[in-house]
């Protein structure tokens, strides 16, 4: 299944961008000035969708000449891409995570997919289950950077490993019937622990990354 | 690749020099025909890479310029623009790239950092104090006859000394300047572990453009460098960066440590960089030093990380492991072969031996210098990527623990075993040992681009 890789789905959604002369800002520029202002940590709309591993929206444009002796081609419209890793449903299909992103996220979906041709709206679930579909086409390779966990797997371990990096620091030297009694707490305490937040094992880093640097 | 034109490159890329005294002369030129004056002037003076068949000379100079002070030499503008974006932007503006914030920000540098002053560094280097001075006196008389540029500041560096000997030591105690890489061309004293890892285990040099301008790099693609390509060719790029030690707080925190750590306080100073502090690499002794190894250039340098994946014998997060992964990411090193820094380190201020009282507050580091090809892809990567986050190490954000900009939130684990004497410790709260404080970017051209430049001949058409 080469949408799959182990248990993370690549989701490739390609729409047809708009094609209006009348429109100003242009369709894609709307879709662009949109993006632009998306949150990318944990407000982001697609980090608030249950099951999103990781999302990127990217306007393209056309196919860009490079000189000969490449070939001059040209698209016939310009696209929205999508790509998301995520966890697709216990069927393994992905209908669930795209009716997740319709609940979760459908304002901003309506916002960004309203330029693209076609597109019916999130609230009619069905219509844009089908829609998305429509425009899926095959991810064929990819890699996810995920440890085939399914998102809330990573958030429990991500959630354990903290706790359990915390309790070595402070616990360090401790006489065993003590650490024994204490580690037992812990792990009471993490059982009985809430699933933590969507995107909340992010860690601000002051550091400015990405671009050419990365 | 033949040999290369050693007597056109500045000495100081081709090889660290190893004299006890440095200066680091910080210029500001006043107006383009003087600047141009003075380095005329400069120009039979400055060590080139020729070899010193006669034993070392009394004194070397060598020079640089940022990219403000290329353009006070009224370069043309053609040529200004074609030089590295971060170049041009100097490392000031590049501090949120850096990691430089916080204690490390450019608000607490040195007085001289402050303005956008600083054009060019001049780099001496003497066999005595009395070569240093009179090295000096002889560019201050330079300075003054031309007209062509005024000092901004000079800053003092001299080996640590133990018993009136030389050491490699720096101030926290640990020997320093094994580990440099060798390039194709560049004749050197070249040892195991100093070029880059082939498939089969051995060793061979790193290409030219990894460190000069003008030559293939490790790609098979010439380094990014500015127009035109006589002004680049046989030049490279130098990172500047005087980093302050804490010594008072670096030993406490040894003592604190150590009265939890069951492999005492020797063993964890070597786990923090990697080599027990006379330089045995933990990877060859991981129970005790041994003399022998730091004396044998066949294997001082000579290991590799890749049988200890767990870092049961050098920490994952050690210093020396961040900075030169080896075969740690797998890919037989072919992931770390671009991100090779060459360093030319010295230290400044008093050397307090251990058992001596010694406070944060006194003047006392190293004086950073990096030489590469590509500042982005080299220095600076390795600065972001494995000195201030710990992701490709698999450490999640832990930093460097020594070199981290920490800020009393760092943390280093100690991966250990079973045994009493090696155990796992995980040190949290850890403040910043070493902070910056100030520095710049500087191309060091070849003979010939100085010349251009005296001369006023540099062209981009
Ligand atoms: C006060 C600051 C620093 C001190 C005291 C220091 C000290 C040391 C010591 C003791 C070694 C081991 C000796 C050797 O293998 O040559 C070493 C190696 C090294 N350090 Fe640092 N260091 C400092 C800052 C930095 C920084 C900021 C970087 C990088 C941006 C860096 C990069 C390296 C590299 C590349 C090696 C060689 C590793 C190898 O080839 O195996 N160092 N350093």
């Amino acid at each position: 299944m080469p949408n799959n890789s182990g248990k993370v789905y690549g989701l490739t959604i390609l729409s047809p961008i708009l094609n209006d002369d009348e429109a100003s800002p242009s369709h894609d520029l709307q879709i662009r000035s949109y993006l632009a202002g998306l949150s990318t940590g944990r407000e982001s709309p697609f980090a608030q969708a249950p099951g999103t591993h990781l999302a990127r929206l990217v306007v393209m444009d056309d196919v860009i000449f490079v000189g000969a002796p490449a070939v001059e081609e040209h698209l016939n419209s310009k696209y929205l891409i999508f790509e998301s890793n995520c966890d697709p449903g216990p069927d393994g299909t992905i209908d669930s995570y795209l009716q997740g992103l319709a609940e979760y996220a459908g304002a901003h979906l309506d916002a960004i997919w309203s330029h693209c041709v076609g597109y019916p709206g999130a609230s009619d679930r069905a219509a844009f289950v089908r829609y998305m579909k429509a425009c899926q086409l095959e991810t064929t390779f990819f890699f996810a950077a995920v440890n085939d966990k399914s998102v809330p797997e990573t958030l429990r371990a991500l959630q354990t490993q903290k706790a359990v990096a915390d309790f070595v620091e402070t616990h360090q030297g401790m006489q065993p019937g003590q650490l024994r009694a204490e580690f037992l707490q812990l792990v009471a305490t993490l059982d009985a622990a809430p699933m933590p937040a969507v995107a909340s094992a992010t860690v601000s880093r002051e550091m400015k990354i990405g671009g050419r640097n990365e | 690749m033949s040999k290369l034109n050693e007597t056109d490159i500045q000495g100081f890329v081709l090889r660290g020099y190893n004299l006890p005294y440095g200066r680091y002369i910080l210029l500001r030129f006043e107006n383009p025909d003087r600047a141009r004056a003075l380095v005329s002037k400069l120009l039979p003076i400055i060590t080139t890479g020729q070899r010193w068949d006669n034993g070392k000379p009394q004194s070397t100079v060598n020079i640089g310029f940022t990219h403000r002070g290329l353009a006070a030499l009224a370069l043309p503008d053609a040529t200004l623009l074609s030089f590295p974006v971060e170049f041009q932007q100097g490392m000031k503006k590049r501090a949120d790239i850096l990691g430089d914030t916080g204690l490390n920000a450019p608000a607490r540098w040195d007085d001289v950092w402050h303005g956008n002053d600083v054009h060019a560094w001049l780099g001496i280097n003497g066999l005595t104090a009395t070569a240093l001075d009179d090295c000096c006196s002889q560019l201050r008389s330079l300075f003054a006859e031309t007209r062509g540029a005024v000092e901004l500041a000079a800053q003092d560096a001299v080996s640590n000394m133990v018993d009136g000997q030389q050491t490699g030591k720096e101030h926290f105690g640990y020997t320093d300047g094994f580990g440099n890489p060798d390039y194709l061309g560049i004749e050197r004293n070249s040892q195991p572990g100093h070029g880059k890892q082939l498939p089969d285990g051995s060793w061979a040099p790193l290409a030219t453009g990894e460190l000069l301008l003008g030559y293939a790099d490790e790609a098979g693609e010439l380094p990014a460098a500015p127009i035109p390509h006589i002004l680049a060719s046989n030049g490279t790029f130098m990172v500047y960066r005087k980093l302050h030690q804490n010594l008072a707080t670096f030993r406490s925190f040894l003592d604190e440590q150590s009265a939890v750590y069951g492999g005492g306080r020797e063993k964890l100073a070597a786990k923090l960089i990697g080599r027990w502090r006379d330089g045995t690499p933990l990877e060859l002794a991981p129970d005790a030093p041994d003399p022998s190894i730091v004396k044998d250039p066949q294997r001082s340098t000579n290991f590799t990380y890749g049988a200890d994946g767990a870092g049961t014998r050098c920490p994952i997060g050690a210093h020396m492991r961040r900075a030169h992964p080896r075969d740690a990411f797998g890919f037989n090193g072919k992931l770390i072969d671009r991100r090779r820094i060459t360093r030319r380190g010295q230290t400044y201020g008093r050397f307090v031996p251990e058992g001596e009282l010694a406070s944060d507050a006194e003047e006392r580091g190293v004086v950073f210098m990096v030489l590469n090809a590509n500042i982005s892809r080299q220095f600076e990567f390795v600065q972001q990527q494995w000195i201030e986050y710990g992701n490709d190490a698999k450490q999640g954000n832990d930093k460097d623990p020594l070199m981290g900009n920490h800020g009393g939130h760092g943390k280093f684990v100690v991966q250990g075993d079973r045994s009493a004497t090696n155990p796992p410790l995980v040190c949290a709260h850890l403040p910043s040992f070493v902070e910056l404080r100030g520095g710049d970017y500087f191309f060091i051209p070849s003979m010939t681009a100085l010349g251009m430049i005296a001369m006023k001949l540099v062209d981009p058409r």
